[in-house]
């Protein structure tokens, strides 16, 4: 019964986790479970849920993307670059926007050419490329600190008929992935990642597959880079090199399989959401900084664990 | 006009010859079955039509007119649907998903369309309507399944494929009679519609229920194509082994040795999958396990072996009470157990054939370092006995034929003979010829005093080697067959009788 269920719905853990968290979190700081701290939550922690979603597509199809940290950093540098040079103004903002998504979509698609069409091993490729988009994201903004325009970020932190932008941005992302996980490409990166030699036999054209695969990662790692220059309201070439392994660790906690063939969004969505309540509980239990790191990486492990623990316990 | 020609089609794998001569004529409206030794070519040729293998050299004609079959999707258009042996199932995919898998319906031009995907997936899951057995739901992932009911979304996506021309390679391996029968039923219905069919099986009742022309292949080359009706099995069997030693007598096994002494008692075993399992077994004799596919044979193998646990039940090794919970503890007691399911229990891939061959040696003999010139030492006369047929000892385990694959699992246990040796349907996907070199193997260990357990899907190899028969149905031995008894329509009468009653 519980083996069905989980089977069905493979972020169960992850989104008990999660509210575990939240409540600890209301426990340290009953402020942080209000509108203000929910919204603060989100704001900042957006980017990382759809780069963990950026990251599950490649995921599922048995690959991994070691650059999408590199193509935010990219995208958010050419975004905040843009919009300076074109003058700032509504036009200006949509006009970069459309820019950074085609820079995002062309990083997805160079990833999948090396790893899928000249079949390099994706950890090492997509390793690669990372260093050679952060090398290309110096190049267009060497040094940090080029602020963007305040309508953007004012947008981004702002309210709409008193609720806060953010929140809109998270129902449309569910109308989004709740329309994507009905699309065949999404049963076809998973069956890829299944098994390759299968899916190849049964007619599937796998190398197109997980292109495509990298390039909706590109995409999404470019929405996650609008995010952190809406929260950060500035240009760093280097703003989400740290944030690649991350991506990967929320896919994993929200119980997708690295081999591929299995796992789900909304579970990574919740993997996001784990890694950002940590990071603030761990702030508000009033952890010393030299100690911060250490606490932070144990509970990553303490809810890895109690995923993977959930998962053995009911598929024996 | 035939609807597909193969002329004169050749493909080497490195230095391997798979397919030096592939010559074959299909025509509509016929069941077509290919028949030959395992490593003879057979899985190749059908690749290399389903456009999965890529030829070196040859050509295709379809109705006539050449074609470049350039791959899988190219094999779709060109109406192409096949059954791969090893199938080729997403595992953590629903049934549904995976009959589709090959042509997703789509809706506006992104989506699935769920309800026409479920709506044709119903339809060929109804065509097995009754026989699928527990479990099977068109929602439920295809890693849940038996291996009979994988197989079956693997013939059902077959024909989703609505091909004209459809292959089937080994089918029927893991199903039971209800299901074979009702999948010849289908066969049938397909012929009528003169669709094009490609039959492998090596179940010669099977090729003789539903063939209707036959080719054999021999060593990468099609010898020679005619209608089943013109042909007998033993005809069959000569052209497929061709001039190479007499196969082992189909009948008159050698009378039971009285004489040796209990090796193995087992009484009341008991365990998931079968119950109450008592015999005793001398050295010398080969106890056959028969009846129905699935009754419980493999499960109390299994368990004797340590592999599967058993609930109740006592084992006594030589008069002495044991209790074994693993392999390594069975091993040590002095069983071997050789699988059918190579992949799961037998060869270890990737890795060089010296390194299949010795794992039980190192086990045995407490081994931690060793040279690898005494190894191969070691190894040789094992592997001979066997008349495994293989390059170096150092290749990969994967670059010989399945059947040759099976000879190097059973070699390994030759080395440190073993005093009990579990045979679980060892020669399934084993061809004709590798199947009489390993009962005249086994002849000859029982003869120097081995206690063998054989369980065996096809009856005739266990009416042929085995010196008595426990019949098994429902999980539980419902007969002994002994001396004269051993007669197929007793076998037959004890494991349906039975089926039927419990039914």
């Amino acid at each position: 019964m519980m083996a069905r269920i989980l089977a069905r719905y493979p972020f169960l853990p992850a989104l008990v986790i999660a509210l575990v968290l939240l409540a600890l979190n209301g426990l340290y700081q009953p402020r942080s479970v209000s509108l203000i701290g929910l919204t603060g939550l989100t704001k900042t922690y957006l980017a990382l849920m759809l780069l963990a979603i950026a990251q599950t597509y490649v995921v599922y199809a048995g690959d991994i993307d070691l650059s999408v940290g590199a193509i935010v950093s990219l995208v958010n540098v050419v975004l905040v670059v843009l919009m300076e040079r074109w003058g700032g103004g509504g036009v200006s903002i949509f006009a970069a926007m459309a820019a950074g998504l085609l820079v995002g979509l062309a990083c997805g698609l160079i990833n999948g050419l090396v790893v899928a069409a000249l079949r390099l091993q994706a950890i090492v490729a997509t390793f690669a490329t990372s260093i050679f988009f952060t090398g290309v994201a110096l190049w267009v903004l060497p040094v940090a600190g080029l602020p963007a325009p305040t309508a953007f970020w004012r947008t981004y932190g702002g309210r709409f008929f008193e609720v806060p932008f953010v929140f809109y941005a998270v129902l449309l992302l569910a109308l989004v992935l709740y329309l994507m996980a009905r699309l065949r490409l999404t049963t076809q990166l998973l069956a890829v990642g299944d098994d390759a030699q299968s899916a190849f036999q049964s007619g599937l054209p796998v190398t197109a597959i997980r292109i495509k695969g990298y390039a909706l990662c590109g995409l999404f790692a470019a929405l996650a880079a609008f995010c952190i220059t809406g929260d950060t309201a500035s240009g760093d070439p280097l703003v989400g090199g740290k944030m690649t392994l991350f991506s990967v660790a929320a896919v994993v906690l929200g119980g997708a399989a690295l081999s591929g063939g299995f796992g789900t969004v909304v579970g990574s969505v919740f993997g996001a959401l784990i890694i950002g309540l940590i990071n603030s509980l761990v702030y508000f239990v009033g952890t010393p900084s030299e100690w911060q790191n250490l606490v932070q990486g144990l509970a990553i492990l303490i809810a890895l664990m109690a995923g993977i623990l959930v998962g053995r316990r009911t598929r024996r | 006009m035939s609807k597909l020609v193969l002329r004169d089609v050749s493909k080497t794998y490195g230095a391997t010859v798979a397919l030096s001569h592939g010559d074959l004529t299909l025509e509509a409206g016929e069941v077509h079955v290919l028949i030959g030794s395992n490593g003879s070519g057979k899985s190749t040729l059908c690749k290399i039509v389903a456009g999965s293998v890529r030829p070196d050299s040859g050509r295709v004609e379809i109705d006539g007119k050449p074609v470049a079959i350039s791959g899988p999707q190219a094999a779709r258009t060109l109406g192409i649907g096949i059954f791969y042996q090893e199938l080729s199932l997403a595992a953590r995919r629903t049934v549904e998903e995976n009959i589709c898998l090959s042509d997703l319906p789509m809706k506006a031009g992104l989506f699935i369309d769920r309800a026409t995907l479920s709506d044709r997936a119903a339809r060929y899951i109804a065509l097995f309507d009754g026989v699928t057995g527990e479990g099977f739901a068109a929602d439920a992932p295809v890693d849940t399944l038996r291996a009979d009911q994988r197989q079956l979304v693997e013939i059902m996506k077959t024909l989703a494929s609505e091909a004209p021309i459809l292959i089937f390679d080994e089918p029927t391996s893991a199903l039971d009679r209800a299901q074979v029968d009702r999948f010849f039923e289908i066969l049938r219905g397909l012929k009528n519609d003169s669709r094009t069919i490609v039959f492998i099986s090596h179940r010669m009742d099977e090729i003789f229920a539903i063939g209707d022309r036959v080719t054999i292949i021999r060593d990468g080359r099609t010898i020679s194509s005619m209608a089943i009706a013109d042909t007998q099995p033993p005809a069959l069997i000569r052209l497929m082994v061709g001039e190479k030693e007499e196969l082992a007598s189909a009948s008159a096994p050698a009378p039971a040795p009285d004489a040796g002494k209990t090796a193995l008692a087992v009484s009341g075993l008991s365990g998931p999958g079968f119950a109450n399992v008592g015999f005793d077994l001398k050295h010398g004799e080969i106890l056959g396990f028969g009846g129905l596919h699935g009754q419980g044979q493999s499960a109390a193998l299994r368990a004797l072996f340590g592999a599967n646990p058993y609930v109740s039940g006592t084992v006594s090794l030589a008069g002495h009470p044991v209790r074994i919970a693993t392999p390594a503890e069975a091993i040590r007691q002095g069983f071997a157990y050789v699988s059918g399911d190579r992949r799961r229990d037998g060869v270890i891939t990737g890795r060089s054939i010296l390194e299949n061959v010795t794992p039980i040696h190192f086990l045995r003999r407490r081994l931690a370092l060793v040279r690898p010139g005494a190894l191969r030492k070691a190894a040789e006369p094992a592997i001979s006995a066997m008349k495994t047929r293989f390059a170096g000892f150092s290749h990969p385990i994967d670059s010989l034929s399945g059947g040759n694959q099976q000879k190097v699992v059973i070699a390994r246990w030759l080395i440190d003979r073993p005093d009990i040796l579990l045979l679980d349907d060892p020669t399934k996907g084993i061809d004709l010829s590798a199947k009489a070199d390993l009962f005249a193997l086994i002849r000859e260990l029982a003869a120097h005093g081995m206690a063998i357990i054989l369980y065996s899907s096809e009856d005739a190899e266990l009416l042929a080697n085995a010196d008595r028969i426990l019949v098994f149905n429902g999980g539980r031995p419902v007969r002994e067959l002994t001396g004269e008894d051993r007669t197929r329509y007793n076998l037959y009468q004890a494991a349906y009788e039975a089926a039927f009653g419990a039914a």
